[in-house]
């Protein structure tokens, strides 16, 4: 069976599935979405009837459903239209996820930035508690401040705990103890807006579509060098050049492809000669990079790649939470070691270093933010390690002021200490 | 309804009272503008937390002004896909146009303009959040009429 | 331990079985085995696997190394630290070199060199040279987040343990984090002092030099000093604590954990006022009252002339005021001189300890453990006895209720804590409590009773006193003492300062400290606790001269606190040897009593729109805490303290100026908001309280 739109199609008859759900058992439903084997979207993968499914329903506290709603990733903004286009098809993905789960509150952590989403869905919210369809569940839309980090489950339970939103160490996992110390079920807002769709069509033809390791349709975000940039939903397996040329007109002004990083910014990129790979989790895992938040970021040959590096890095050290050592202090490290290849007066050598420091980060940070800050940095170093020498040996920049990044500005410091003096190492 | 009341209102939503840090902050960011010290002081007294606490919260988020802006905030996303879309020359045109430099206000005290991560409008570059509503696709020469329009809302 | 509550795991190859649900840190400390560690401290909470610095390879887990402080030990685990693996190495080396990628290695000035964690663990696991070459974060340095902490955050590694501390265990939510990332940075609110009454432990957490003592900067190198393990002799908990002391000088204190009294943790009156030992108007040399308000120095043989002559003139017409800041031997060794010497049986003495509370006697630490702590105190136990706040605290965060009033229903296993001993022992029968902590206003109020009843049976004869002997400051401080006083015709004191004897009396013999004599003391829990000289005082021990003073009596006082101990003991401590009161010393089994007691009076409740005034001695207060200048600050500084209620129902908030009268007396101050107030009670110090009656009105 083919799938079309499950995400941005037109809504049917609103609520339908919640009556279904709730005739079933709990059992009975996770069982269904275990069957479903739809695979979270939020960028780690993991099988959302089998989290549903960890969920300590023995456990004396409240249980608690929350949407991870912080869509933050460079290159993702999937999350935002189908709240701000079909609110109604999440809240319906949520009140059949709690009851699951056992939960009667439910929470729904959009990011700060999206204020005209979130009048949207709190609107939505609203409407949808009138009608009664609500029953004894509560929905809290919440909404962050400006921090990436909070993408993170268990720094988005901080948060939303009122908090400094720094990951936790798992275990304990959320299932277990999450938000309030409480079993926490936490979804993104894809995965949870799949649901009603997976009642409607049952599990076993749910499960046909898409590939067989990831069911069902994914929209995929593409940005950065590409005609038509926006939102694609497409069924999983698609191959990544159809959804570049096909759906977004491929490469503008005659550029040719130079690099795609395929699961938003914090993912290895690929080169040209990899674009046939089918986009699911498995094939893309293959090529030793991630689904991640199915969100291209396609790059043309005017950029450089160090620049690239470096806006990417800083980026990474702007939203590290500053809790871990390695992520810290590391992707600062990163920063002034890719500023110094890209004005030109770094060594061979620093780029070995930066390999290095990168490696010593990798596996070794509390939450995944550190890995995000180093996977593209050594995939592009791996793949374009010739234009960093090149830095190197031209002694500056080889794009001489023609990047497409040339100029890249970093963020305007939000808080930060006033340094007394600058004192040499 | 005073402040103390308000927040203690938005309390009762969560299961613990802290819950409402961030919603009370907000709230009286709106009130102040941005977040004087005494604005962590209501909070922490609404909510039965410290100061301290409060200006730690607020300094991890970067929605939380600590220092005084503008009337409005003008932000420009610079992040990968807007950068590769020609984002540093819309903040070119809004520097030369305010007169000032990303992470500055104006010496009117209207508008602070600062450039900012990713606002999830990769897809409709370049992302320009003027209080937080966001305009899409802008180009450098757009700049002179949103400015022209802050200036008059 | 049978089977199902042990583990069994592997460590570096050693096999090692561990009691069920213990962490992976402490079960390779059980196979002999090191994990390092920086933010790990399990008297913080739940670990936080911030630093990194314990990373391990372990088995079974993902194919990366895992932060072995935030795993617990299971069977069949196999751990490899960074001895047996290299994967492990290299992340523990790793971690060093970003910890120390902004780290200034100022150790050649930096207090922390030589007793440094970083310093150590660089030198066993880190990199041997450095490869960052640019500018390291820079901070304006050490910034004084109060008189006793200095903060150096370029030194700072955020292992977080100081704001863990501030957070959940003192829980004064003043020391936190700022910022994120890179730019993050510990602070207090504004700069403003961290005003708390643990803030000092935080210096002892730290694990490099970022938070120091200002007292100890630049005292002391690390090789230069002595510790000499006693116990602090400031309040009734009797924390155990090591004085850090050079060249005969004590210049630091420290906690030595004791885990059933203070886990740890010392207050800041404790860990600072020491330096009370060296105040200006210390009394060195006996003194002779020359004019109203002065005195002028003797000679330690003049002053044994003196002395005897009074106390023969006076015969058993003396009082002694004994305040509870005395040994037991120098409690008994004193008896025994008046007593059996002179007859002189009357004695004004602490507060006594009913006996009946002896059989709830239990550790401190029983109460983290209960599943609720009744409270029976108008004055608030942080001033009191500071570290039992934080053990009550401790059981709120296990999920135990604490309650402020007589439950209605019965609850098993709830535990008692009552500033006054009659209710204490009355509701801890009542209540069928598991355990019941009465707080003495006075360090060793019990030892001193204790040895006072042992030095004889005699009872006093009635009559004026001719001469009245005023045992320590704390005594001469005491209104109702010196009242008394007033009453006898020459007044001996025995003290530390000569301010506290001024006008008082005619004579004054010069005391110790309790850093500086050797001894035993009873704290609040009933334990027998070791005092040490940690260094000689200015004067020799009372019980030097005690012992001179009894042999012109024909009464045997043995100079020496072991022999006096094991006097005292044979009767009433069971005949134990001054030996076994060890350095952690043990609390003595319960003692069923058959008294029959009285019920208590029900509590005063304010009438009308007043409000109920309860005067307390803060904890800031007294002797020693007015001679050290860095606690200035946490002096109270004019404050009210009211329940919230009460704070709303007159429309005061937080921080407010108030107005409070009392039958024509009125006084400025500034409104506190406590929440674990009882609503109708109000709290003023003692001082502030002055001239206003039981009855007061709040207004703003």
């Amino acid at each position: 069976m083919a799938l079309k739109e499950v995400l941005l199609a037109p809504e049917g008859e609103r609520y339908a599935q919640v009556a279904k759900a709730r005739a079933m058992t709990p059992d009975a439903l996770i069982a269904e979405l275990q069957a479903a084997n739809l695979r979270g979207r939020g960028g780690a993968g993991f099988p959302m009837g089998r989290k549903a499914s960890l969920i300590d329903r023995g456990s004396a506290k409240p249980k608690y459903l929350v949407v991870n709603a912080d869509e933050s990733e460079p290159g993702a903004f999937k999350d935002r239209q189908v709240m701000a286009e079909h609110p109604h098809r999440l809240i319906e993905g949520c009140l059949i996820a709690a009851h699951a789960i056992e939960a009667k509150d439910i929470f729904i952590y959009i990011r700060g930035e999206y204020l005209a989403v979130y009048e949207i869905l709190q609107a939505a919210v609203d409407d949808a508690r009138a009608t009664g369809i609500f029953g004894d569940v509560e929905v809290t839309v919440y909404r962050g401040a400006g921090a990436y980090i909070c993408g993170e489950e268990t720094a988005l339970l901080d948060s939303l705990e009122g908090r400094r939103g720094q990951p936790r160490p798992r275990p304990p996992f959320p299932p277990v103890q999450g938000l309030y110390n409480a079993p926490t079920q936490i979804n993104n807002v894809c995965t949870i807006a799949t649901v009603p769709t997976i009642l409607e069509l049952g599990a076993e033809e749910f499960a046909k579509t898409g590939v067989e390791s990831s069911p069902g349709t994914a929209i995929f975000s593409i940005s950065g060098n590409v005609v038509s940039p926006g939102n694609y939903e497409l069924e999983l397996g698609t191959p990544m050049r159809e959804l570049i040329y096909d759906h977004a007109g491929g490469i503008p002004d005659g550029r040719t492809l130079k690099a795609v990083i395929p699961g938003g910014s914090s993912v290895p990129a690929l080169t040209p000669d990899q674009i046939d790979v089918p986009l699911d989790y498995d094939s893309l895992a293959q090529l030793g990079t991630f689904f991640g938040a199915a969100s291209l970021i396609v790059v043309d040959d005017r950029c450089c790649m160090v620049q690239l590096a470096l806006r990417s890095t800083k980026f990474y050290m702007h939203e590290s939470c500053g809790k871990c050592t390695p992520c810290r202090e590391g992707t600062r490290w990163m920063v002034q070691l890719l500023e110094k290849i890209e004005a030109g007066d770094a060594e061979h050598s620093d780029i070995d270093l930066l390999r290095s420091v990168g490696d010593r980060i990798l596996g070794k940070s509390l939450c995944a933010l550190g890995d995000f800050a180093v996977y593209p940095v050594a995939s592009y170093i791996k793949h374009w390690g010739d234009e960093f020498a090149a830095h190197v040996e031209h002694g500056g920049c080889p794009f001489e002021g023609s990047s497409s990044l040339e100029g890249i500005v970093a963020p305007s410091d939000a808080h930060t200490h006033h340094p007394v003096a600058e004192v040499p190492a | 309804m005073n402040f103390a009341d308000e927040v203690r209102e938005i309390a009762k939503q969560y299961p613990d009272a802290r819950s409402a840090t961030l919603p009370a902050l907000r709230l009286a960011q709106e009130r102040h503008g941005w977040l004087p010290p005494d604005a962590f002081r209501e909070v922490a007294d609404a909510l039965g937390l410290t100061p301290a606490y409060c200006k730690a919260v607020a300094s991890f988020y970067d929605m939380y002004h600590l220092e005084p802006v503008g009337e409005h905030l003008v932000e420009v996303c610079t992040n990968l896909s807007c950068a590769l879309s020609g984002a540093q020359k819309v903040v070119d045109a809004f520097e030369s146009e305010l007169g000032v430099r990303a992470g500055e206000t104006t010496d009117d005290g209207d508008i602070t303009f600062r450039t900012v991560e990713c606002l999830g409008g990769c897809g409709y570059p370049t992302v320009v959040a003027v209080d937080n509503r966001y305009r899409q696709f802008v180009k450098p020469e757009d700049v002179p009429s949103i400015v022209e329009m802050v200036r008059g809302a | 331990m049978s089977a199902a509550e042990t583990v069994t795991l592997t460590v570096d190859g050693v096999e090692v079985t561990v009691p069920k649900g213990i962490g992976l840190v402490e079960a390779a400390l059980q196979a002999g085995i090191e994990i390092p560690v920086f933010c790990y401290e399990p008297r913080l909470g739940p670990p936080v696997g911030a630093c990194r610095m314990c990373l391990c390879e372990v088995a079974p887990g993902p194919p990366k190394p895992q932060a072995a402080c935030t795993l617990t030990a299971a069977d069949g685990m196999v751990v490899k630290t960074a001895k047996t693996s290299a994967m492990a190495a290299e992340a523990q080396n790793a971690t060093l070199e970003f910890i120390l990628v902004n780290h200034p290695l100022d150790c050649p000035v930096c207090d922390k060199g030589g007793e440094c964690p970083l310093q150590d663990l660089t030198f066993r696991y880190g990199p041997g040279n450095t490869r960052m070459e640019f500018q390291k974060r820079t901070f304006e340095k050490p910034i004084p987040i109060s008189p006793t902490i200095a903060l150096d955050r370029e030194r700072c590694i955020l292992c977080y343990r100081c704001t863990r501390f501030s957070e959940s265990v003192a829980e004064d939510g003043q020391l936190v984090a700022v910022n994120r990332g890179a730019s993050s940075m510990i602070a207090t609110f504004e700069d403003e002092p961290y005003r708390a009454p643990f803030s000092g432990n935080v210096v002892e957490l730290c694990p490099v030099g970022a938070l120091t003592s200002t007292q100890y900067r630049f005292e002391a190198r690390p090789w230069e000093i002595q510790q000499v393990p006693t116990v602090c002799g400031l309040c009734p908990v009797g924390c155990n604590i090591s004085a850090t002391t050079r060249e005969g000088k004590v210049k630091r204190i420290l906690s030595r954990n004791h885990p059933e009294v203070d886990e740890g943790w010392l207050c800041d009156k404790g860990r600072f006022a020491y330096s009370h030992l060296r105040a200006d108007d210390r009394i060195e040399d006996p003194l002779r009252k020359v004019s109203a308000h002065r005195f002028e120095p003797l000679s330690w043989g003049d002053a044994l002339d003196e002395v005897e002559l009074l106390l023969r003139w006076a015969g058993s017409s003396i009082v002694t005021a004994l305040s509870g800041g005395e040994t037991v031997e120098q409690a008994y060794g004193l008896a025994k001189l008046l007593r059996e010497g002179l007859g002189a049986h009357a004695a004004v003495m602490p507060e006594p300890v009913p006996d009946a509370l002896d059989a709830f006697r239990a550790p401190l630490s029983a109460i983290r453990d209960a599943p609720a702590v009744v409270v029976l105190c108008d004055e608030p136990v942080v001033e009191r006895a500071p570290v039992v706040d934080l053990w009550i605290r401790a059981a709120r965060r296990n999920g135990a209720r604490v309650l402020t009033e007589i439950p209605e229903e019965r609850i098993d296993g709830v535990v008692l804590i009552s500033d006054d001993a009659d209710r204490c022992a009355w509701f801890a029968r009542d209540l069928g409590a598991a355990a019941a902590y009465y707080l003495p206003r006075t360090p060793n109020g019990r030892g001193v009773v204790d040895a006072w009843s042992a030095a004889s049976e005699g009872e006093p004869v009635d009559g004026e006193p001719k001469l009245m002997i005023v045992s320590r400051d704390l005594a001469a401080a005491d209104p109702s003492v010196r009242a008394l006083a007033e009453r006898a015709e020459k007044v001996i004191g025995i003290g530390m300062f000569e301010a506290s004897f001024r006008g008082l009396a005619d004579l004054v013999l010069p005391a110790t400290s309790y850093l500086e004599r050797d001894g035993t003391t009873v704290n609040l829990e009933g334990r027998l606790q070791r005092q040490r000289r940690t260094v000689v005082g200015p004067c020799p021990d009372e019980l030097a001269w005690i012992a001179k003073l009894a042999e012109r009596f024909g009464v045997a006082v043995s100079p020496y606190a072991s022999t006096t101990f094991e006097e005292v003991a044979g009767r009433c401590y069971g005949g134990i040897s001054f030996a076994d009161v060890s350095d952690q010393a043990s609390l003595p089994a319960r003692a069923e009593s058959a008294a029959e007691l009285a019920p208590p009076p029900s509590t005063r409740v304010a009438e009308g729109p007043g409000l109920r005034l309860v005067a307390y001695t803060p904890l800031f207060s007294g002797a020693a805490v007015e001679r050290t200048p860095e606690l200035a600050f946490l002096r109270p500084d004019g404050e009210i303290e009211l329940a919230a209620d009460d704070a709303r129902a007159r429309g005061i908030a937080n921080g407010d100026a108030v107005t409070v009268r009392s039958n024509g007396t009125s006084r400025a101050l500034r409104a506190r908001i406590v929440r674990d107030l009882a609503p109708g009670v109000t709290r003023i110090p003692r001082d502030d309280a002055e001239g206003l009656h039981e009855t007061v009105e709040v207004s703003k």
